[in-house]
C-alpha cells in the first residue's frame, strides 16, 4: 500500500488542453472518487496514474517515488476498467492468475492467491468458466478478483458499474466498499455517478472542464458546494437555481420573491447573484410569507415524491414526503431557512452564502 | 402404477399439440417457399448443377468438344490424370501455394497488420500501398511480374547487372520459377490478407490490451498471448481463403509462365487449361474439373468442420 500524489499535471492534445495543473494528494488506504461531467478528464487523469496515458507536466507519484517515466507494470496499480477487460480467451482463473503468470510467480503461489481472491469475491464457483458465459454481475467480480490478486499499492476504477443494471450497481457498491474496507488499498474511482462518488468515497473530487472544482468529503460538497457547478452537480435532483438581485441584504428574484441568507462576505446593494435551494430544501410550512406557485408535475418516487413548481416564473423541484399528497394545477406555498439558500456569485459562480 | 398412469394420456396431447403447430408452421411457411425458392432453384440448377453434372458426363468421353461425345471410355481419363507427372507436378505445386501462404505471406500480413493498424503518421498511406497490389488484376499483375523477372531488361536483370552479376533468368529455370511465382503471389495477396486482420485488430476491444499491459505483459507476450488468440477466427478465415484461392490460382500464372517451364509452374487449373482446353480434350479436361472440385470441396468442408466450427 502507498499514498499517491499529483503534482501540479497537465495533458493537452497538441494546442487542445484537456487537464490544467491538478495537484491532489491520496493518503495511504484513502478512498478518493473523481467525479465529474463526461469530457471532464477525470478517466484521463486515471489513465495517467495508470502509465496508460503519457503526462505533458507536472509529477505523479506512488509511494514516494515518481513514476512519471514508469510503465504500468512497473507501477503496482491494478486497475477495474469500465468494460471489465477481461480476456475473453481465458477463463476466470486464468484471467486471475495472468499477471502472476507473466511475473513468474510459482505455481503453488498463483494458485493460493487466485483462490483466496476468489474466496472474497464468491468467484469459486465460477473459475472455470470462461467471461462470456457470466453475467455483468460476475465479470465485475472478475474484474476486481483479477486486480485484487495483484496486491497492488493503488487501486484505480474506471467507471465500473457504468454497465450494469440499477440493481446490481447498488449491489455492487455496497460490494466495492466492502472490499475496500477489508483490504484497505488506496483507491481512486472514477464516476460520472455523484451517487456512487457520496456513497463510496472518504473523499471526492469534482472536476469540469480538467480543473478541480472542489475537493472535500461527501458531505462537505454537499453542505458547503464551493461554486454553482459542484452545487449543480452534487445532489439529486440537482438544485435549483435563480438569478436575483441583492436587495436589502436578501436576494430578490422577482419583485416580493425573495431568498433571506446568511452572507459569507461583503455584498453590494445591486449585485448580481444566482441562488441555489436545494429540492429537499424546500418546506411545506415555515416562518413569513413564503413563495406560492402552481405545481405543473408530480413524480412519486415512493418514499419521496418530486414535484415540480412555478416559482418566480421559473420551473422548480422540490421534495416532499411520499406521503404527502400534492397535486398539479394545484398551488403549493414554499418556505426556505436562511442556512439552506445558497448564494453565489452570478459571474465567477462562487459561494457567497455562510452555510 | 398410479404415477405411470397418467404419463400416455400427457403425451399424447402434448405431441397433437406439436404436431399442430409444426403444420401450422409450415402452413405459414409455404408461401414463402412457393413464392421465392423456384427463381433461386431455376437459376441454381442452369448455372451450377447441369454444368457439374455435364463436366461430370463428359469426363467419361474422349470428346475434343465437336460433335456429341459419343467414345465412351469410362474411368480412362481419370487413369490418364493421375499419370501425367504434370498433374502431379500441379498437386504439389498448390500444396507449396497453401503452405507459403500459411508461413510467408499470412505472417507477414499480420505483422504488417499490426504496424498499420497504429496511431503512427502515415500509417493509412501505407495501409493503402499494401493493399494496391491486391487491387491490381491478375492477369495485369502478372504481366508486370514477367516483365520484372525478364533476364534482358527487367527490373531483376538490371539489379543483378548493377552488383555485376550476370542477369538471372528465373521464369526460364525450371528449378526457381516457381519460387519466383510464389513471391508474386505473396506479393499479390498479402494486402487482401492483412486488410482481414486490420478489421480483427480494430475488433479487438482496446481495454483488453490495456489491461494486459497493466498485468505486465511485454510486447511480444501481449501478442501472443492476447491479440493472436483473439484474431484466431480471422486467422482461420484469412488460412481458408489461402487454401481455397490457391486451387483457383489460375490468371496469374498464364501471363507469367503459363505453367512452365516443363510443367514447373502448374496448378490444378492450369493444368486443366493446359491439358484440357488448349489441347482440345475436353473430355479429359472435365475429368480434371471433377478432380478438382472433388478437392475443393473436400479440403473446404473438411476445413470448415475440424477449424472454423466454432467461428
Amino acid at each position: 500500500m502507498a499514498g499517491l500524489e499529483l503534482r501540479n499535471i497537465s495533458k493537452s492534445y497538441g494546442a487542445v488542453s484537456v487537464i490544467e495543473g491538478i495537484n491532489l494528494e491520496v493518503t495511504d488506504g484513502e478512498f478518493v472518487a473523481l467525479v465529474g461531467p463526461s469530457g471532464c478528464g477525470k478517466s484521463t487523469i486515471l489513465r495517467m496514474i495508470a502509465g496508460l496515458e503519457d503526462i505533458t507536466g507536472g509529477d505523479i507519484s506512488i509511494g514516494g517515488e515518481i513514476v512519471n517515466d514508469l510503465t504500468p507494470k512497473e507501477r503496482n496499480i491494478a486497475m477495474v476498467f469500465q468494460s471489465y477487460a477481461l480476456y475473453p480467451h481465458m477463463n476466470v482463473y486464468r484471467n486471475m492468475a495472468f499477471n502472476l503468470e507473466l511475473a513468474g510467480k510459482p505455481k503453488a503461489e498463483i494458485d493460493r492467491r487466485v483462490r483466496a481472491a476468489a474466496t472474497m469475491l464468491e468467484l469459486e464457483p465460477l473459475l472455470d468458466r470462461k467471461p462470456s458465459q457470466l453475467s455483468g454481475g460476475q465479470r465485475q467480480r472478475v474484474a476486481m478478483g483479477r486486480a485484487l490478486v495483484r496486491d497492488p499499492s493503488v487501486f484505480l476504477f474506471d467507471e465500473p458499474l457504468s454497465n450494469l443494471d440499477a440493481k446490481l450497481r447498488v449491489q455492487m457498491r455496497s460490494e466495492i466498499k466492502q472490499l475496500h474496507k477489508k483490504v484497505g488499498v488506496t483507491s481512486v474511482y472514477v464516476t460520472h455517478d455523484q451517487v456512487e462518488a457520496m456513497t463510496l468515497a472518504d473523499r471526492v473530487v469534482v472536476l469540469n472542464k480538467g480543473i478541480i472544482q472542489q475537493a472535500g468529503s461527501p458531505m462537505e460538497l454537499y453542505r458547503q458546494p464551493a461554486n454553482t457547478f459542484v452545487a449543480g452537480f452534487i445532489g439529486s435532483p440537482a438544485m435549483n437555481f435563480f438569478e436575483a438581485t441583492i436587495v436589502g441584504g436578501a436576494a430578490r428574484t422577482a419583485p416580493g420573491v425573495s431568498f433571506e441568507f446568511r452572507p459569507a462576505s461583503r455584498l453590494t446593494e445591486g449585485q448580481p447573484v444566482t441562488v441555489g435551494v436545494r429540492p429537499e430544501h424546500f418546506q411545506r410550512t415555515g416562518q413569513g410569507p413564503g413563495l406560492t406557485g402552481p405545481v405543473s408535475i408530480v413524480e412519486p418516487t415512493g418514499g419521496q415524491t418530486f414535484v415540480t413548481v412555478d416559482l418566480a416564473g421559473q420551473p422548480t423541484v422540490v421534495t416532499v414526503s411520499g406521503d404527502d399528497l400534492v397535486e398539479a394545477e394545484t398551488n403549493l406555498t414554499l418556505y426556505t431557512s436562511p442556512q439552506q439558500v445558497y448564494v453565489f456569485d452570478r459571474e465567477t459562480g462562487t459561494r457567497l452564502s455562510e452555510n | 402404477m398410479s404415477q405411470i398412469a397418467p404419463a400416455p394420456a400427457l403425451s399424447v396431447p402434448a405431441a397433437t399439440t406439436r404436431a399442430r403447430a409444426r403444420r401450422s408452421g409450415m402452413r405459414g411457411k409455404w408461401p414463402v417457399i412457393i413464392l421465392f425458392l423456384p427463381p433461386a432453384l431455376l437459376l441454381f440448377t442452369l448455372f451450377v448443377i447441369l454444368p457439374m453434372g455435364e463436366a461430370a458426363w463428359y469426363s467419361f468421353f474422349n470428346w475434343n468438344g465437336y460433335g456429341l461425345p459419343d467414345q465412351w471410355v469410362g474411368w480412362k481419363n481419370y487413369e490418364l490424370i493421375f499419370r501425367q507427372s504434370a498433374f502431379r507436378n500441379a498437386l504439389v505445386n498448390n500444396g507449396l501455394i497453401i503452405v507459403a501462404s500459411i508461413c510467408i505471406q499470412i505472417p507477414l500480413a499480420l505483422w504488417l497488420a499490426t504496424m498499420v493498424t497504429k496511431h503512427i503518421k502515415g500509417a493509412l498511406v501505407f495501409r493503402l500501398i499494401f493493399f494496391l497490389p491486391y487491387v491490381l488484376a491478375d492477369v495485369a499483375a502478372g504481366m508486370i511480374w514477367r516483365f520484372v523477372y525478364d533476364g534482358e531488361f527487367g527490373l531483376v536483370a538490371n539489379i543483378a547487372e548493377f552488383f555485376g552479376q550476370e542477369p538471372p533468368f528465373w521464369l526460364a529455370d525450371k528449378n526457381v520459377a516457381f519460387y519466383a511465382v510464389l513471391g508474386v503471389i505473396v506479393w499479390k495477396y498479402f494486402g487482401f490478407h492483412m486488410m482481414l486482420f486490420i478489421a480483427g485488430l480494430q475488433a479487438i476491444d482496446k481495454s483488453v490490451l490495456e489491461a494486459a499491459d497493466i498485468d505486465g505483459a511485454t510486447g511480444w507476450q501481449k501478442f501472443m498471448k492476447v491479440t493472436l488468440p483473439l484474431l484466431g477466427s480471422t486467422v482461420r478465415l484469412s488460412v481458408f481463403f489461402a487454401v481455397v484461392g490457391s486451387l483457383q490460382l489460375f490468371d496469374m500464372i498464364m501471363p507469367l509462365t503459363g505453367g512452365g517451364p516443363s510443367n514447373s509452374t502448374q496448378t490444378l487449373v492450369t493444368f486443366l487449361y493446359s491439358f484440357g482446353v488448349m489441347r482440345m480434350q475436353v473430355g479429359f479436361g472435365s475429368a480434371v474439373g471433377v478432380v478438382l472440385f472433388v478437392i475443393c470441396v473436400t479440403l473446404a468442408f473438411s476445413y470448415k468442420r475440424i477449424f472454423m466450427r466454432n467461428d
